[in-house]
């Protein structure tokens, strides 16, 4: 049977591509509540700006540690150790509607992952672990390195925003493109320190309280058209 | 019957305001005694529909569940199944055994159709009042679902449609495929479609019932120099069995 290990690049693009089927087109990275608020759409590059300041940092340096856990351990405690840091996750992650829409998003790729990657530790695991956590142990299991795992977390993150900012205030679609380049190039400076953490208490702790509190009254929004 | 076998995931679809969500409380009542069922319904907006099942009364409104997809109904039914799959699945896990988990889809219009990845079988339902000549233009739901459903026939007065006709120009877009005329005010129309579901379910069961995909795109015309030809796509119409007691033209 084929190990199915891709070049690390190869697999950044496919974990990257929106075409993945992994459910992920059901967020707008808490967009959607924000222009509900009253955000201007213009705004929603700042948004994605405000957001690799505050969030990804979490998510990404989530994903760092759970692939170094699964790199450096054995197999016969990789979930206890996914759950750990997992849970150091989640304790940086303050809004219960956040942490609802990270696991869904964990639960679709640990799916494939399972179909991908069956001697995975990924694919021994029942709990449901956030996307970060997921994508990190994705990362252990095919040798992708560090830093491109650090830039998909960072490139998902924003091209989130910049597709669901086109379905709710379509515009000329090459502008979000543009503000998606300029979200990546504002975390580059910080991707070789993220891309370096190995211990679960140095993943980040930085929130943005106005975007957790978007994302805490979007369940309640009537008539929206994203999860979260 | 073997209790290994899991559910049969039935797929409701069909444009907005044709019924599905209705349809679906009448196969509750009509089924509740005899089978275990689960509802997963895809919404476009919210979860409004699951809601209705729920306040209906028909089922225990913990088995009713809603996928949220983002502005993509036909993407969460067809493409990217995921998050209806994992749905299906925790539903079947939570309260094993389901015989019957059915699936609304996010009504949307006349193309949407599901992947046989995601379902056993599927509905696809009209109405009445949607205009008699629906059936007769076709898709790939009207043509090739498993069962089509003429609904809300107690309407056909107050709107002007002659159901027989409905129902046979369905049937020839269907080359013969079943149609049921539906209302859920009419008893002998619902037994029909009770006596339907338990033997796919039956065939289902027996491993004699194989899932099939209406396709994307129904039959179409390509214009070009040499007067254009049809495109049928190759959809594989012969079904392994055939199904005893089917409704034919109601």
């Amino acid at each position: 049977m084929t190990l199915r290990l891709p070049d690390s690049g190869t697999l950044a693009l496919l974990l990257a591509d929106s075409r993945l089927p992994s459910g992920g087109h059901v967020t707008s990275n808490g967009l959607e509540s924000a222009l509900r608020a009253g955000m201007p759409p213009a705004c929603a590059r700042e948004y994605m700006l405000t957001r690799m300041e505050t969030m990804v940092p979490v998510e990404a340096g989530t994903a760092v540690v759970a692939r170094h856990a699964l790199a450096a351990g054995g197999d016969a405690d990789s979930g206890a150790a996914l759950a750990a840091v997992d849970s150091e996750w989640a304790a940086r992650t303050p809004s219960a509607a956040q942490r609802d829409i990270a696991r869904a998003l964990g639960a679709g790729l640990a799916r494939l992952a399972r179909t991908l990657w069956p001697r995975s530790p990924i694919a021994r695991i029942g709990a449901p672990l956030s996307r970060a956590t997921v994508i990190g142990a994705i990362a252990a299991t095919t040798g992708m390195r560090a830093g491109d795992l650090v830039r998909v977390v960072a490139y998902d993150d924003a091209q989130a925003v910049a597709a669901a900012l086109l379905k709710l205030e379509p515009l000329d679609p090459a502008i979000p493109v543009g503000w998606v380049l300029d979200a990546c190039a504002h975390l580059e400076p910080r991707v070789d320190a993220l891309a370096a953490l190995t211990r679960p208490h140095a993943i980040p702790a930085s929130g943005a309280p106005q975007i957790e509190m978007w994302a805490e009254a979007h369940p309640t929004l009537p008539r929206r058209l994203f999860r979260a | 019957m073997p209790e290994t076998i899991r559910s049969l995931r039935l797929g409701v679809a069909g444009p907005v305001g044709t019924g599905k969500s209705s349809l679906i409380a009448t196969i509750c009542r009509a089924l509740a005694d005899d089978l275990r069922i689960g509802v997963i319904t895809n919404d476009i907006y919210t979860d409004e529909d699951a809601r209705f099942l729920r306040s209906a009364g028909v089922l225990d409104p913990e088995r009713i569940r809603a996928v949220e997809t983002g502005a993509c109904p036909h993407t969460a039914i067809r493409d990217d199944i995921t998050a209806n799959l994992l749905a299906v699945e925790d539903l079947e896990r939570d309260f094993a055994p389901l015989d019957l988990v059915l699936v609304e889809s996010g009504g949307d219009n006349l193309t949407a159709t599901f992947s046989p990845a995601l379902i056993d079988a599927q509905l696809f339902v009209l109405d009445v009042a949607g205009g008699g000549d629906v059936a007769r233009k076709g898709g790939p739901g009207i043509a090739r679902a498993d069962l089509l459903i003429v609904n809300k026939t107690d309407l056909a007065p107050y709107v002007g449609v002659d159901v027989p006709q409905m129902v046979a120009d369905a049937v020839e877009a269907r080359d013969g495929a079943p149609v049921l005329a539906l209302s859920r005010t009419d008893a002998a129309s619902v037994a029909e479609l009770r006596t339907w579901l338990l033997d796919m379910l039956a065939h289902h069961r027996a491993g004699t019932h194989v899932p099939q995909d209406p396709g994307p795109m129904a039959p179409h015309f390509h214009a070009d120099e040499d007067g254009g030809y049809v495109h049928s796509h190759d959809h594989d119409q012969d079904h392994e069995h055939t199904h005893a007691g089917t409704p034919a033209t109601a």
